[in-house]
């Protein structure tokens, strides 16, 4: 028997036993109260510190399990953490383990050049490719999962049918365990599965139409109606222009701006209209969220130019797509998909918690401040910065902070969907230490200890960095 | 000579280090109903809290029949409480609640019914065995947090101002009702108020208290007419007493700021002419409209009750007194009135008020 | 009034008619592509896990489950049918009594005797809709030779961990949450920032010590080891003291004037009334536990027997790397428990997180 099994007996004895008879000699039970009995026994240490140190020792006793189980499974092992970062050997008897100094931390420091991992040691390759990887997928994770967390609470707080549903919903992912989302994601992303099927589907249907005689008519006139609506709709209010439907009318000059692809008379590729086009929509939104008074005038000028780009092109050959060919999403090397897929993955998984985060700031925003802001006529847009975000900001904090934690820790979702490839694409810190100590025939913990010493630090660093950013609104 | 149902003896209480209680003294005899009564945070409510044994005092002792209590759980002092908030169990009905108490003392089955049905019986509260407290209307759970405390058979009840969570109304009600329960139940009541009118009404005896000091003890009446010092005159009493201040010659002489000059019947001598201040309750003065009078005030404001007339008026130096008739007469605001005062009725207070002068041929009511 | 007015109009009252404007459009829009997001997966994993194996190796995009009928031929023994269209237009079941040629050599399921040459092209498969229940049947009852996922030893200890697991953290977190809002005493502020110092301790960084310490312990590869650790958690004990703040100091001093030990007043008054955080973290520890996935990784690999749901799915799916019907279906049932439970109580947990203010 080891020594936790003959301890957890002896007190057990100990509590059953003691407790028993120091709670019938003090007090009398009839039949009915055994469940009374019960739980006085399971408080027998509390009852026990009362009655020796009076209500003073009864904190104390409370306390007892919590911190010890906090003090041997927490605090221990960040300490120990320290003492096996030094010691090599595979010896999991900590005896055992050979005193290397810093031999371990110097391995991961060997490198030829500290700006390409390929140069350093195995150790180092290892440690800093997870952790370039892990940076990289920080810094696109983090704003991707709080922007789509604050953005769905926002929809959901408004006053909708079903809000409850929606809710429900959204959540419905964090539930699924990391395995279950793996399998179900690697058989939607699998190169005959479900999503490629879609793609070739839907590019084989776009292409038969828009081989239809009249189509090219048909679609740029619908499309110019669609368009006259939506800033005919912005427009129409007597003030200022509507945001929501200035919102719909960017988003169609988008549209037709990057298959208009004005840039490329200038010689440039597709895509570079696609971003000149995002941000002159995103420019009109401003426009007209803060009420600027030429914002009505550039709606009409954008309607204009959309006019011109929708006559130039009128749809012609815009749907007709190469032959598609089916993605292997999570393996190609060398395409991002497998990193585009992670971020999916785990935005997908984990934004419903955040999201009910942020939907309780949200909802403890008095609604009298909005009442208050209407009868100023304050405008949506404005309500939305002078009263929503300043007020959820403490949570917003948290909610950054936590996804920040959490995504520095991603590893289920990687192992188990790209196993950290293709090649080293998507290996993650994590990873490194996990396949350092538990995996090999050898395992070099001291290595992986010392991995996850540096890891703490970059963790540490990175979070008070974000609290020092946004002290002023956390309040902390 | 038997023993206090009470008794406090220097009683001192910081918290860190700021002090509370600067030393209490104070016995309390069986069957009494005492009120401890003071503006805000005075200490009174502490004061409470230490009998009961929820805090513990710094330093001092506290006697029970005799029996020095310092270091007996509150549990186990024979006392029940009535808390501000009632503090009912929210997750009880009103029976659980009731005999949380005396399960927890292993009473047998038969007599915790026995007077769980008692205090419903005497409290009007059967119906309300079933019900959970947030059912119940504000009196209802008034009711239902005495009865907790009378399932105890306590030897002292504590009561934490219990009604200043009810409208006026249902005080009124309650506070009669509290009245009987005392007279029916002969217990020792100990009652906590900030409300001067609880206190006259309720108490057999009143002790004021202020920052953490008695100021007076004693009956009602005894100190509504005899305040030892300027706070507790003002403190009893509505509408409030007024204070004017002026000058007390070693003859008997008041030359009083406003104007007022009159001779008074000291019951001591002054070494020299003091400074000192006039309590005029408001009812002593007497009001002529013609301007005839010992002086003339201006009238500011008025309020007609029917059976009383409050009249605001201000003297000429800036200083204000309020007037109460027992009778309706016609008035108008600016107007110059007559005031006749009654000298056998005056308080005295030297300097600032910290004490009262005696005054012979006080005609005490 | 309009006809658009008329059609878009939420509301009864035409006077207090509220109509649907652009900013609803988006909003349904945005939540509309969401659900679809988060369900069409879900839903099709679903549907392809009651494919037959066939029509998955196959990935057959098809909604239903179709497979090919199979008849018992006498003399031929378990053939799959196709169906046979002539020149004509009659259609006839046969099966193929030869290799699949240009022409190829069938007979009619009811005259296996009498062969004959069709072409390919006119043979269509003769197919069903049949609910593949052997993807579920056979690993989860050992047939079929599918006896590495042993899925109710799987079951029990994820079960046994989550419960007891849960159990725990909630006695244990609510006696610190209640000694940290309850009691003023020597050290309160030492132990609230110590836990607060655990908050800001991410797991993954203190595994390679955790499984030095857990080792000492004896407690490596059993399910202890995966139940001890986590059970203290940081957020529970912040979650409960946060809430039990807001019960009435009053109510413990009128438990106390009523003679009840200091246990029996946090038994008694202070848990049913912290129900509300309770339900919350209780809710919280299920997902935690029930979904644990690094750690019991590393601590249960070993022993097979010991494996949770989880590990077994991972090592079920590593081995069957081609089957995908049984990894589907497997994947189908260890997320049934979890989604039943969310459907039961998805308003409550919600509602509840978001009221708690997991702050």
């Amino acid at each position: 028997m080891s020594i936790a099994g003959l301890a957890s007996l002896i007190i057990g004895i100990l509590w059953l036993g003691g407790g028993t008879l120091w709670l019938l000699t003090r007090r009398r039970y009839r039949l009915a109260q055994i469940p009374n009995f019960a739980m006085d026994l399971l408080g027998f240490p509390v009852e026990l510190a009362q009655s020796l140190f009076g209500r003073s020792g009864v904190p104390y006793a409370l306390l007892l399990p919590n911190m010890l189980i906090f003090g041997f499974f927490t605090f221990a092992p960040m300490i120990l953490n320290f003492y096996v970062s030094f010691t090599g050997g595979s010896s999991i008897s900590l005896f055992d383990r050979p005193w290397v100094g810093g031999a371990n931390y110097s391995a991961i420091f060997q490198c030829e050049s500290y700006f390409d991992p390929r140069t350093c040691s195995n150790e180092g390759f290892s440690f800093w490719r997870g952790m370039a990887n892990t940076l990289m997928f920080v810094a696109i994770q983090v704003p991707v999962l709080c922007a789509a967390a604050l953005a769905t609470a926002l929809v959901v707080n408004k006053n909708l049918v079903g809000r409850g549903f929606w809710r429900a919903m959204f959540f419905y992912p964090v539930m699924l365990s990391p395995v279950v989302i793996a399998n179900i994601w690697n058989w939607v992303l699998h190169r005959k599965g479900i999503l490629n099927e879609t793609l070739g589907d839907a590019t084989g249907v776009m292409t038969a139409l828009s081989g239809m005689a009249g189509f090219d008519m048909v679609a740029t006139i619908l499309f110019a109606i669609l368009l006259f609506v939506a800033s005919e709709r912005t427009l129409r209010a007597a003030a200022d222009p509507s945001l929501a439907w200035a919102g719909l009318f960017a988003l169609l000059f988008v549209a037709v701006f990057t298959w208009a692809s004005p840039l490329r008379m200038v010689g440039f590729q597709a895509l570079p209209s696609l971003w000149l086009g995002l941000a002159l929509g995103a420019g009109l939104v401003w426009l007209v969220s803060t009420a600027h008074p030429a914002a009505r005038w550039v709606v009409m000028g954008f309607t204009a130019v959309a006019m011109a780009l929708l006559l130039t092109i009128q749809f012609d050959a815009v749907f007709s797509f190469e032959r598609f060919r089916p993605v292997n999403w999570l393996v190609t090397p060398n395409t991002g998909w497998p990193f585009f897929w992670l971020i999916f993955v785990f935005t997908w998984s984990h934004m419903g918690f955040y999201m009910l985060i942020l939907l309780a700031g949200l909802q403890a925003i008095p609604s009298d401040l909005y009442e208050a802001a209407k009868m100023d006529a304050t405008k949506p847009a404005r309500a939305f910065y002078r009263i929503t975000l300043p007020l959820v900001m403490p949570t917003l904090v948290v909610v950054l902070v936590l996804s920040l934690i959490r995504s520095f820790q991603i590893f289920d979702e990687v192992w188990l969907l790209t196993g950290g490839g293709p090649g080293r694409e998507t290996f993650m810190i994590v990873q490194h230490i996990y396949e350092t100590a538990f995996t090999g025939d050898r395992p070099a913990y001291g290595s992986a200890a010392a991995g996850s010493v540096l890891m703490a630090v970059v963790i540490a660093v990175f979070t008070f960095f974000q609290l020092f950013i946004t002290r002023r609104q956390s309040g902390l | 000579m038997t023993a206090h149902a009470l008794e406090l003896k220097h009683i001192r209480k910081s918290w860190g280090a700021v002090q509370v209680i600067h030393g209490i003294d104070l016995q309390i005899e069986e069957g009494e109903f005492v009120v401890f009564v003071g503006p805000s945070g005075c200490g009174k409510s502490t004061l409470l809290r230490l009998i009961a044994g929820l805090d513990d005092p710094s330093s001092g002792d506290i006697l029970l029949q005799d029996r020095r209590v310092n270091s007996v759980p509150a549990s186990e002092r024979g006392l029940s409480m009535v808390f501000q908030s009632y503090a009912l169990y929210p997750h009880m009905t009103v029976r659980q609640n009731l005999s949380f108490g005396l399960e927890n003392l292993r009473m047998a089955k038969e007599e915790i019914d026995r007077r769980v049905d008692d205090a419903a019986t005497l409290l009007q509260i059967e119906m309300l065995l079933a019900r959970r407290p947030g059912q119940l209307s504000g009196g209802q759970r008034q009711r239902v947090a005495i009865g907790r405390a009378i399932v105890r058979e306590p030897q002292i009840f504590l009561f934490d101002e219990p009604l200043s969570n009810l409208d006026a109304e249902l005080r009124l009600q309650m506070r009669v009702e509290i009245a009987n329960l005392h007279a029916q139940l002969g217990n020792t009541m100990i009652y906590v108020t900030h409300d001067q009118v609880e206190a006259m009404t309720m108490a057999n005896r009143i002790v004021v208290l202020r920052a953490g000091k008695i100021e007076q003890v004693g009956k009602p009446l005894e100190l509504y007419n005899r305040p030892c010092n300027k706070f507790v005159a003002g403190f009893l009493g509505a509408p409030q007493m007024n204070f004017l201040s002026g000058n007390l010659a070693p003859d008997g002489t008041l030359t009083m700021d406003c104007g007022l000059k009159m001779p008074v019947r000291l019951g001591e001598t002054l070494s020299a002419a003091e400074k000192c201040t006039l309590g005029l309750r408001p009812e002593t003065i007497g009001v002529s409209l013609e301007g005839a009078g010992d002086m003339t005030v201006k009238v500011q404001n008025f309020e007609q009750l029917g059976a009383v007339t409050y009249i605001y008026t201000v003297f000429a130096n800036g200083e204000t007194l309020t007037v109460q008739l027992a009778q309706q007469i016609p008035l108008r605001r600016g107007q110059d009135i007559g005031v006749t005062f009654d000298p056998t009725r005056f308080h005295i207070f030297a300097g600032e008020g910290e004490r009262a002068l005696l005054l012979h041929g006080r005609a005490d009511a | 009034m309009g006809l658009a007015t008329f059609l878009t109009r939420t509301k009864g009252n035409p006077d207090k008619a509220d109509r649907i404007g652009a900013a609803d459009l988006l909003a349904y829009g945005y939540l509309a592509l969401g659900v679809l997001l988060i369900l069409v997966p879900v839903l099709w994993t679903f549907l392809s896990s009651v494919k037959n194996e066939r029509a998955v190796s196959s990935f057959d995009t098809r909604l239903l489950p179709m497979s090919q009928v199979e008849r018992l031929i006498e003399g031929e023994g378990l053939k799959t049918t196709w169906i046979y269209t002539d020149a004509a237009g009659n259609t006839q079941e046969v099966f193929k009594a030869g290799p699949t040629r240009v022409e190829t050599d069938v007979a009619a399921i009811d005259d296996p005797a009498n062969v004959f040459k069709v072409p390919r092209t006119q043979l269509e498969p003769n197919e069903e809709i049949r609910i593949a229940t052997e993807n579920y049947l056979d690993p989860i009852l050992g047939r079929n030779g599918q006896t590495n996922f042993t899925f109710f030893t799987y079951l029990f200890n994820s079960v046994f961990v989550t419960v007891v697991a849960t159990l725990i953290t909630l006695l244990i977190n609510a006696m610190a949450a209640f000694a940290l809002s309850k009691y003023q005493f020597r050290g309160r502020l030492t132990f609230t920032i110590l836990i607060v110092a655990t908050l800001l301790i991410p797991s993954s960084i203190i595994l390679v010590s955790l499984f030095f310490v857990v080792w000492s312990f004896g407690i490596f590869g059993s399910l202890w080891g995966v139940i001890i650790p986590a059970a203290a958690t940081p957020t529970g004990v912040f979650l409960l003291r946060q809430y039990m703040l807001t019960i009435p100091d009053e109510l413990l001093e009128a438990a106390r004037m009523d003679a009840a030990s200091e246990w029996r007043i946090f038994w008694r008054i202070v848990l049913p009334l912290s129900l509300p955080a309770l339900s919350v973290l209780a809710i919280l520890s299920v997902i935690w536990r029930w979904n644990d996935f690094l750690w019991p990784l590393i601590v249960l690999i070993s022993d097979p027997s010991a494996h949770t749901l989880q590990i077994g799915l991972t090592t079920f799916s590593g081995e069957f790397d081609s089957q995908f019907h049984y990894i589907l279906a497997m994947t189908v049932v260890s997320l049934i428990p979890i989604t039943l439970v969310f459907v039961w109580l998805q308003r409550f947990i919600t509602t509840g997180i978001a009221t708690t203010g997991l702050k």
